[in-house]
């Protein structure tokens, strides 16, 4: 049984270019302008006052160097879109089809139900990928703009780790919609990154060790911008190894009742 | 259960159902299916809406899967793995739903690449129905979407065509040409199972049909056996009871009286002769009326 069929590949990544374009250059932009205006920023930050360098410590502190500056105000918006994206891709993969009404078309092709799970599987993580990839040179692209010097192993680690984040949320959602009844709207997917996004801002905003404990029910720890892109980052294992872990469980769930779906639309 | 017989790898029945039910949690779909078609034929499932008929072509092409009861699809048990079955089988949705942004070549064009043929046969098919290769599927009428499901499911000269009413919306220029595509589909050895509620259709081209209702199947005839239950139908334009061996009322009011009647012609032109009537239509019951009729006796059961 072949896993993967590449016409069908080719069909779905025509038919999802033109959104993932459109959401790859938006946030590539927004993450240029971000990196852009550095210059301007840095004497606005030299105008906060010392009393406010508490609050500020909460979202990483007043950034010393570009990287760190990309990292609380780029990576953070990145991560935020990003998941977004991520999620939404995953969950229409199989849901887009029953909504169009296609899937009565569609799954009446000779390809076994696993080639259709692996095929659609892999297109939304290439277009993770490719995401993940056009920000990450934008971003480099940025950098060059303003001639700040960076240090690229950190970069290309949160770029990394970031991409597994994004991986996760889809293959996640891709998973739900595999277990959740045809005719879903795409917002049930978006509410999951935005949701643990919000936690996750929360724990890293608190000096509470209970409320701090919420950012191991979220999957942005284990590739905290602000972290890794500090000197001394330690890779949160336990949060990465719960979500790798959980993803793959929710990816055999999801097919199991995928093997199972009945298409009636 | 009534076993497949193969010869040379074509099962002689190449579809067979046994007591097939299909309950969608407590919403019945189908109650109790079982039928046997031959190989080589055009075989017509006929019923009301609502009465399991897209339930059933739904289970031959393995997108659900049945409650209870056996069915085989040329020589298999179509299911959600159903890819072999489904290399054989040219299956066409009730409703045709495609990529609409694309355009009908791009779409026909991969589902030919899927099924392993070149676009020729796709080519020829929209040019004998009238197909507009380059107009986006969104810009389609009903009609001509329907017209795309059709050469969907011929692309690749299945051995079989599972056709969920496949001339609704279809205009009767078109309906001709697709009745003519399927005779000679089938003087190709292709076996077609068609649902429709188009009886004229039905005659014309089954060689034998099944009537369903509520989820159950009430008749399996010949059209050849059908047409010879046709019996005439008369309207009288009086309130008078005519009596005659095979003639038996069947409604009225006080200015005509319906009749059926089954028998030779002569005895009832003598009858009706002397009458002394003031006006009399005599006609062939339609196929629809004989269908009507064995609902009727279906839900009198």
């Amino acid at each position: 049984m072949k896993l993967f069929d590449g016409t069908l590949l080719a069909m779905e990544l025509r038919r999802s270019y033109k959104g993932v374009l459109i959401w790859t250059l938006a946030i590539s932009a927004s993450l240029v302008m971000v990196i852009a205006i550095y210059p301007l920023v840095i004497d606005m930050y030299a105008a906060i006052p010392p009393e406010f360098y508490d609050l500020m410590a909460a979202f990483g502190g007043i950034p010393d160097t570009i990287v760190e500056y990309y990292a609380t105000e780029g990576a953070m918006m990145l991560q935020l879109f990003g998941s977004l994206f991520a999620a939404l891709q995953g969950f229409g993969a199989i849901n887009r089809d029953e909504r169009e009404k296609t899937a009565e078309s569609l799954y009446s092709l000779p390809l076994s139900r696993m080639t259709f799970y692996c095929t659609k599987l892999l297109r939304v993580t290439l277009e993770v990928v490719f995401l993940c990839g056009v920000t990450a040179l934008f971003s480099y692209i940025g950098f060059l703009i303003i001639d700040e010097p960076i240090d690229y192993p950190p970069f290309i680690l949160f770029s990394v780790l970031n991409t597994l984040v994004f991986l996760v949320f889809a293959w996640l959602c891709f998973a739900m919609a595999a277990l959740l009844k045809p005719n879903q709207k795409p917002m049930a997917a978006i509410a999951i990154p935005f949701v643990l996004y919000v936690i996750y801002t929360i724990a890293m905003m608190t000096q509470n060790e209970v409320l701090d404990l919420l950012k191991y029910i979220t999957p942005f720890t284990f590739a905290d911008p602000v972290e890794i892109l500090k000197t001394d980052f330690q890779l949160e294992w336990i949060s990465m190894t719960v979500f790798l872990g959980l993803t793959v469980f929710g990816t055999v769930a999801g097919w199991k009742a995928f093997a199972r779906r009945e298409f009636t639309i | 259960m009534k076993a497949s017989h193969i010869t040379a790898g074509v099962p002689l029945d190449v579809i067979t159902s046994v007591n097939l039910k299909k309950y969608y949690g407590q919403a019945r779909g189908l109650e109790d299916a079982t039928l046997a078609v031959r190989a080589g034929e055009i075989y017509g499932f006929v019923g009301p809406n609502g009465s399991g008929k897209t339930t059933f072509i739904r289970i031959l092409a393995g997108l659900i899967q049945s409650t209870s009861g056996s069915v085989s699809v040329l020589g298999k048990t179509p299911g959600p793995d159903s890819a072999a079955i489904n290399k054989d089988i040219g299956y066409m949705p009730g409703e045709s739903f495609y990529y609409p942004e694309l355009k009908v070549r791009t779409v026909l064009s991969f589902f030919a690449r899927e099924r392993g043929c070149d676009d020729i046969r796709m080519r020829e098919l929209a040019a004998i129905l009238d197909l507009d290769l380059d107009k986006r599927i969104d810009a389609l009428s009903f009609g001509n979407r329907k017209k795309v499901g059709i050469v969907a499911s011929m692309l690749h000269r299945p051995q079989l065509l599972v056709l969920d009413e496949p001339t609704t919306g279809l205009d009767p220029l078109v309906q001709r040409i697709f009745l003519d595509l399927l005779r000679e589909e089938q003087k190709r050895g292709t076996t077609v199972f068609l649902s429709s509620h188009n009886l004229t259709e039905v005659e014309k081209v089954c060689d034998r049909v099944a009537l369903v209702k509520d989820g159950k199947i009430l008749l399996v005839t010949t059209i050849a056996d059908l047409v010879k239950q046709k019996h005439k139908r008369l309207v009288v334009a009086s309130a008078a009871d005519l009596v005659l061996p095979g003639l038996q009322k069947n409604g009225g009011n006080d200015r005509e009286s319906y009749f059926e009647y089954r028998g030779e012609t002569a005895p009832l032109l003598n009858l009706l002769a002397g009458a002394n009537l003031t006006d009399v239509v005599i006609r062939d019951a339609t196929l629809e009326e004989i269908f009507i009729g064995h609902y009727k006796r279906g839900n009198e059961r």
